[in-house]
């Protein structure tokens, strides 16, 4: 399956030129099943193996053409993928038209296993194929390889394309520390005046009655085991102005860039205002989902060999 | 893994299964077919993986086929084909990872199967067939089932048993069967006599070379007894090529036509390797021959069924039958003497006619006044003189003795004799469907004999006929039950099956191709690739048009065909959009397309929504009236520029 011209562009029609097709091993051992039936038939001077032998001979050559037919005029492209994560299973996504039916498609990125073989009716149809990104940055998926042994699995048809759009690929989040810029005040927390207390994880604050969608996380066991009652440990994160991370002093960048991931994650899950210094971009603080795709996007296409320069 | 699939092959498993069980242990190939679907259970059994299952498959397929070896009957083939689709049906199942419907993986298989089908047929009808590769004992040999023995030795036979079972079945060409006293069917003919048995033993190894006249020790006495007469016919044995006995050359109409002046001949499996026949008429296939002795052998293995067909006698071109004329040899005449001294002082009296025929007319004459009756529960004959014992003591048994004690009078009187085995009679059947054909049971097995008349040749003689009250009294069946009845019904259809499938062996084949090539045999493998890609080219047509066969009633297929020219053109309706939407769409970009679809779409929605009938007759007015609205939009389209193809509504 590793043979044949890897296709390039966007969108692709299968057909012809870039359609491949052997008979499979199962192909050739049904090929020697129908030899075997064929002696016994010319042996025997007996009309059923010998019909039954013509028969398989006729599937073989039948299928090689059904089984061609199910890439046949099959139209590929790529879809809008969305951002991933480096060493973690990623969702590329393939919009696929069929013009006619097609059995058993399966597809394959990469050296990854590929998926369950699925019939699919003519029409577009949006496939999300998995891969494992290694590394942060505009990553291209490599090579998707579609192919198919239905009907019968005489035959193996199969088509390479490398989709040309890549997928951002965001450094994988860890735990760990990060640097803090001095920053401007908040302009938002500025003008509230006083420090105040937001919901948060940190520091214990007081108890309430327990809800279910606290969790059992935040359930204070130890006065349940008294017998007074379900509650609900409350926490707050004191209200600061303002973080502008950095990457963390002493730490090689991609380590960093991976603790700053996480951070940003945790800061945009607690709706916290944060920043972003890296090198010489500089994101100035804000919330919402613009602003964490914007500081993630930023992770991701840090450049390297720069990163290191400014460490150093 | 699929569970559809994994049930679906245990079920091909089960039917290859019940087709094991009428399988005959004494072949070879019974017991390797007996392995191999062992060896599919069992891997099924443990098979996880896809190639393991597919191996499954293949290996019920295979499985399939030699059962069809072993078993060409009607009811097993129809079982295998079963099998087959089922295996079949697994194995899509397996690659198409289609859920758990049974009935639409049957349906597919059978599809796939029919696609395949036109091809398989042409390869099967057109490709010249091989002769097989060499003679291989094992797969054919076999053990002695039922009927006939090579030795015959009545005295030590103390009740015959009577078995219903069947044993051949004819059906007659053009001339019918013969009248009722001829239904004589020789198999076996015994020359050996050593005073108690009668022995065929030169015919008794089964796949023996067959009849070489210098292996053959009677053939071979026969020479040295008279020389002269041998040269009438060569090598001692009747060929059965046609061209060799001044018949028509193989090829040409050498292969009869259905209904012709020929006998189909279907016996079940007998252990023996000469085969019945009428001992006139002349063998049509290369794996019969006739022998000096007058015995039709069959190449076939004895231990299933064989099927053989014999041009009548009458047929223009014949000239008899040749073993009639094949003299006699000194193993003819051979008599232990003093085995059975009365029985030889009675003979002494006869020989003392002058010819053979006079003989012959006194032994009936002595035949017919003695007080013989028949049985078949005669006791065993004493070991010393057990002829003497049966003429002159006992004077009761069956067929056998009749034809050994008359023999060997005849030996005795210096007239060459022989006893020959085989059936007499039948039953006349006449099936609601299929040819009429006569029912040869084991209880129609019979011996007689054969005397030596100079000038005439070999006559039959049946001494059992001479007994008083047509004698030989088969438990007449008189009438039949509904089992029999029904039993004879599907040998009918089994008979037509035999004749249509069984029949179409390597000669009918080249007559097929004579006639369809004229005189050009070069030209076959054109003829073959031609019908095979005539074959693939159909098999693809069909399966598309099954494919595209739209489905519900006639307005829906008219939407569908709708639909699909406009899809043609690049025009599809967006997701969730109702073709009411659609046209409001379409009226921005296309006015006159969009008007045009409307006319279609509001009649069809009236129509299947709205409150009037919708039974098969509005249906079809229907149906009628949107044909037209899906022709001026078709009209409409083809007039248009070619789009963009794929123009979507943004998702």
């Amino acid at each position: 399956m590793n043979l044949g011209r890897p296709q390039q562009g966007e969108p692709l029609k299968l057909g012809m030129r870039n359609l491949y097709i052997v008979p499979s091993r199962f192909g050739l051992l049904w090929l020697g099943g129908m030899l075997l039936l064929q002696v016994v038939a010319i042996q025997l001077q007996s009309n059923g193996p010998l019909l039954l032998s013509f028969l398989m001979l006729g599937l073989f050559l039948l299928t090689l053409h059904l089984t061609h037919f199910n890439l046949q005029g099959v139209e590929l492209r790529c879809g809008d993928p969305a951002p991933a994560f480096a060493g973690q299973p990623a969702a590329y996504p393939v919009e696929i038209r069929i013009p006619e039916r097609c059995e058993g498609l399966r597809l394959r990125l990469g050296n990854a296993e590929p998926d369950a073989p699925r019939s699919l009716q003519a029409g577009l149809h949006r496939l999300n194929v998995s891969w494992t990104p290694g590394q942060r940055g505009r990553q291209r998926p490599g090579r998707l390889r579609l192919f198919t042994t239905a009907p019968l699995g005489l035959f193996l048809c199969w088509s390479r394309w490398d989709p040309p759009r890549p997928q951002l690929v965001l450094p994988a989040p860890q735990r760990g520390p990060v640097g803090r810029a001095e920053t401007p005040a908040d302009p938002e927390a500025a003008g509230d005046g006083g420090p105040s207390r937001r919901e948060g994880a940190d520091t214990w604050q007081d108890l309430r009655p327990h809800r279910p969608e606290d969790g059992a996380g935040r359930l204070a066991w130890k006065l349940l085991a008294r017998g007074r009652g379900a509650h609900a440990k409350r926490f707050s994160d004191p209200q600061t102005e303002s973080t502008l991370l950095t990457a963390a002093a002493g730490v090689p960048l991609e380590q960093a860039l991976e603790h700053l991931c996480e951070a940003i994650l945790r800061l945009h899950g607690e709706g916290a205002s944060y920043g972003l210094v890296l090198g010489n971009r500089v994101i100035p603080p804000g919330r919402g989902r613009s602003q964490r795709d914007r500081c993630l996007e930023l992770l991701a296409l840090t450049p390297a060999a720069s990163g290191e320069a400014a460490q150093a | 893994m699929n569970a559809a699939a994994v049930r679906l092959q245990w079920v091909a498993q089960g039917l290859l299964g019940v087709g094991l069980l009428g399988l005959q242990p004494a072949l070879l190939l019974s017991w390797l077919v007996f392995g191999l679907t062992l060896l599919a259970a069992l891997k099924l059994l443990e098979a996880r993986r896809l190639g393991e299952r597919r191996l499954v498959a293949l290996l019920q397929l295979v499985c399939a086929g030699l059962l069809g070896a072993l078993q060409p009957d009607l009811a097993p083939s129809l079982l295998q084909l079963l099998a087959v689709l089922v295996a079949l049906a697994g194995l899509l199942a397996l690659e198409t990872g289609e859920g758990p419907n049974w009935s639409l993986l049957l349906r597919r298989s059978l599809q796939v199967v029919a696609a395949a089908l036109p091809m398989a047929l042409a390869l099967f009808l057109l490709l010249p067939r091989l002769e097989p590769f060499a003679a291989l004992p094992g797969l054919g040999g076999g053990g002695a089932v039922t009927g006939l023995n090579p030795d015959l030795a009545p005295g030590s036979i103390a009740s015959l048993v009577a078995s219903d079972a069947a044993a051949a079945r004819v059906v007659f060409g053009a001339g019918g069967p013969p009248a009722e006293p001829q239904r004589y069917w020789r198999v076996l003919v015994h020359e050996g006599f050593d005073g108690e048995r009668w022995t065929a033993r030169a015919a008794a190894p089964t796949g023996a070379p067959d009849q070489d006249p210098a292996a053959d020790p009677a053939a071979a006495g026969n020479s040295a007894a008279s020389p002269g007469r041998d040269q009438a016919t060569p090598a001692g044995t009747l060929a059965a090529d046609p061209a060799a006995t001044g018949g028509t050359p193989t090829g040409g109409d050498a292969a009869p036509e259905p209904g012709g002046a020929t006998e189909l001949w279907l016996i079940e499996a007998s252990g023996l390797t000469p085969v019945p026949w009428g001992g006139s008429g002349q063998p049509l296939g290369a794996e019969l021959r006739v022998n000096r002795r007058g015995e039709l052998r069959h190449k076939g293995s004895p231990a299933q069924r064989r099927m053989y067909l014999l041009r009548q006698a009458g047929a223009p071109g014949l000239n008899g039958a040749s073993w009639q004329r094949q003299p006699p040899t000194m193993l003819n005449l051979a008599l232990p003497r003093g085995a059975n001294p009365r029985l030889e002082a009675l003979a002494a009296g006869w020989s003392r006619q002058p010819t053979a025929a006079l003989r012959l007319a006194a032994a009936e004459t002595w035949f017919r006044a003695q007080p013989f009756r028949y049985t078949r529960q005669p006791g065993s004959l004493p070991a010393r003189a057990p002829l003497d014992a049966f003429l002159f003591e006992r004077r009761q048994g069956f067929c056998g003795h009749y034809a050994s004690a008359f023999s060997a009078l005849m030996r005795a009187a210096g007239v060459p004799a022989r006893v020959v085995s085989g059936y007499q009679g039948g039953d006349w059947v006449q099936p609601l469907s299929g040819p009429a054909y006569l029912d040869i049971r084991q209880n129609d097995a019979h011996a007689w004999s054969e005397v030596w008349l100079e000038g005439e040749g070999w006559r039959r003689v049946d001494p059992t006929a001479w007994l008083p009250g047509a004698a030989r009294a088969v438990p007449a069946t008189g009438r039949i039950g509904p089992a029999l009845w029904l039993v004879r019904q599907w040998w009918g259809l089994d008979l037509a099956w035999g004749r249509w499938w069984m029949g179409f062996d390597r000669s009918r084949q080249e007559a097929l191709l004579n006639r369809l090539l004229g005189g050009h045999p070069e030209l076959v493998g054109v003829l073959v690739v031609g019908a095979v890609a005539l074959g693939l080219g159909g098999g693809l047509a069909g399966l598309n048009w099954v494919r595209h066969r739209p489905g519900g009633d006639g307005p829906r297929r008219e939407l569908e065909r709708s639909l699909r020219s406009l899809a043609r053109h690049g025009l599809e309706p967006g997701r969730g959009e109702t073709l009411r939407q659609w046209c409001g769409r379409l009226e921005m970009q296309d006015p006159a397309l969009a008007n045009a679809l409307r006319a279609f779409a509001e009649p069809y929605e009236r129509w299947r929504h709205g409150a009037g009938t919708r039974d098969r007759r509005s249906a079809r007015h229907q149906a009628a009236a949107l044909r037209i609205q899906r022709r001026r939009l078709e009209q409409l389209l083809r007039r248009q520029p070619a789009r963009q193809p794929a123009r979507r509504p943004a998702p």
